[in-house]
């Protein structure tokens, strides 16, 4: 399913339309940061890698199906991989390595001071962390469950009921906000 | 049918493609089970709006100017596009042109290369020519220089009072030529013949066509005790004298 902001959003995009790219900013760019700052953990590459997927976004345009993934999860995917490569070409040069590092502390401190992603922190607070580490492990770092189980130590089981749960957790939070655009959906 | 289902689903396939992830051949597999089983693709769905739920909630504030950086590269990636159509238009007319002035300097070469084999060709004919006429200029100049060299007046018959003609005979060199000077006119179907007697033999030497230029020399064939002949004909000669047509003859 998809909004009617996101169909439009592709139609621009179909239509090589610059005004797609500002409305998905508008609409994404902070989740997809997000995205990007969870990998790479630094605020200038985090940035980098939104302004790259945003590139990446534009060029591929012609290569979304609709009928294989919603927008965001094209959106995410895209995101994600420039992420890894953008992590993985760092990696590489050993001597920034230590730099992000450093830098990687500094902005841990500052983010979480910051007073305008206070609510985010709020409704992820609402998860308690050992359902926020399997969630993390499945969305963000890609591992299989049976990865994640190797990986954390945890029995696969655990690892099964933990994710059952969190996924529960987060519908209780995002649950009032899927009911409006299940009307929206009804109603276009 | 269900147990294979739940075998797909905790191959954790289905959660690594949702990430993109998976290999070509998995892509296939994962896109086969979502069309074909409704449990699959509402999994996939449930997967995907909790992906995007889960990812908002990690959603920081971008930094002010970030989307100007961004829609300016876009605009960038438009005008890079612009440029290389630009130069790809620019660089199939410059083929264009060179394919074509390729084939106008090819074909102006070969017309080039078939004038050079005509004039090569001429220069060779012309020099030969000149030898030919140079040795005939050298011989001329040695019989008539020749102390040797006997000087004979030909004079017409009475058939033909005005014909004045000079033969050179030279025994040492043996060679010899005649000088006609003068031939009184004709009718239309009727010419001069010139004949020699060569060893007993009637040698036709050929119609006389113009005797315009009047310091030529016409060759005659050597022999001792030669007799040569003028003799009128009919127009374009004859294969033996008419006898009684007889102008001239040469002794020598």
């Amino acid at each position: 399913m998809s909004t009617l902001l996101e169909k439009h959003i592709v139609e621009l995009l179909k239509e090589r339309d610059e005004k797609a790219i500002s409305l998905l900013y508008d609409n994404y760019s902070d989740t997809l940061y997000g995205v990007a700052y969870k990998v790479v953990k630094d605020e200038d590459l985090a940035q980098d890698v939104v302004q790259e997927s945003f590139v990446k976004i534009w060029k591929k345009a012609d290569s979304y199906d609709a009928s294989k993934a919603k927008l965001f999860t094209w959106l995410f995917r895209i995101t994600r991989n420039t992420a890894i490569d953008k992590l993985r070409s760092i990696s590489t040069k050993s001597d920034k390595e230590i730099q992000i590092d450093v830098s990687d502390v500094y902005n841990l401190g500052v983010l979480t001071t910051r007073p305008e992603f206070m609510d985010v922190k709020e409704h992820l607070d609402k998860i308690e962390p050992k359902y926020k580490l399997v969630l993390d492990a499945l969305f963000f770092e890609g591992m299989t469950q049976q990865e994640a189980s190797d990986e954390l130590g945890i029995p696969l089981g655990t690892i099964k009921s933990r994710l059952k749960i969190g996924l529960r957790e987060l519908r209780k939070i995002y649950g009032t906000a899927m009911v409006l655009i299940v009307l929206l959906n009804l109603v276009s | 049918m269900r147990e294979k289902i739940k075998n797909f689903l905790d191959t954790d396939l289905l959660e690594k493609y949702l990430l993109g992830t998976t290999s070509t051949e998995e892509t296939l597999k994962v896109e086969r089970y979502i069309t074909m089983h409704p449990e699959v693709r509402d999994m996939y769905n449930e997967l995907q709006d909790n992906l995007e739920a889960y990812a908002k909630l990690h959603a920081l504030k971008t930094p002010e100017g970030l989307k100007d950086k961004i829609l300016y590269r876009i605009k960038q990636e438009g005008k890079v596009r612009g440029k290389f159509f630009k130069y790809a238009i620019a660089a199939s007319i410059a083929a264009f042109i060179f394919a074509g002035s390729s084939i106008f300097f090819y074909n102006q070469n070969q017309r080039l290369e078939d004038e050079k084999t005509l004039v090569t060709n001429q220069i060779k004919d012309l020099e030969m020519d000149m030898k030919v006429q140079l040795e005939d200029l050298r011989n001329q100049y040695i019989v008539l220089n020749n102390p040797n060299t006997k000087k004979f007046p030909v004079m017409g018959n009475k058939k033909a009072k005005e014909l004045k003609a000079v033969a050179y005979v030279n025994p040492v060199k043996q060679l010899s030529y005649i000088n006609v000077r003068n031939l009184p006119q004709l009718p239309e179907d009727q010419c001069y013949q010139m004949w020699a007697e060569v060893n007993g033999e009637m040698v036709n030497l050929g119609v006389i066509k113009q005797f315009d230029n009047k310091e030529q020399l016409l060759a005659l064939p050597y022999a001792d005790n030669a007799v040569s002949y003028i003799t009128i004909e009919q127009q374009g000669g004859n294969n033996t004298p008419t006898v009684q047509n007889i102008v001239a003859n040469i002794t020598y």
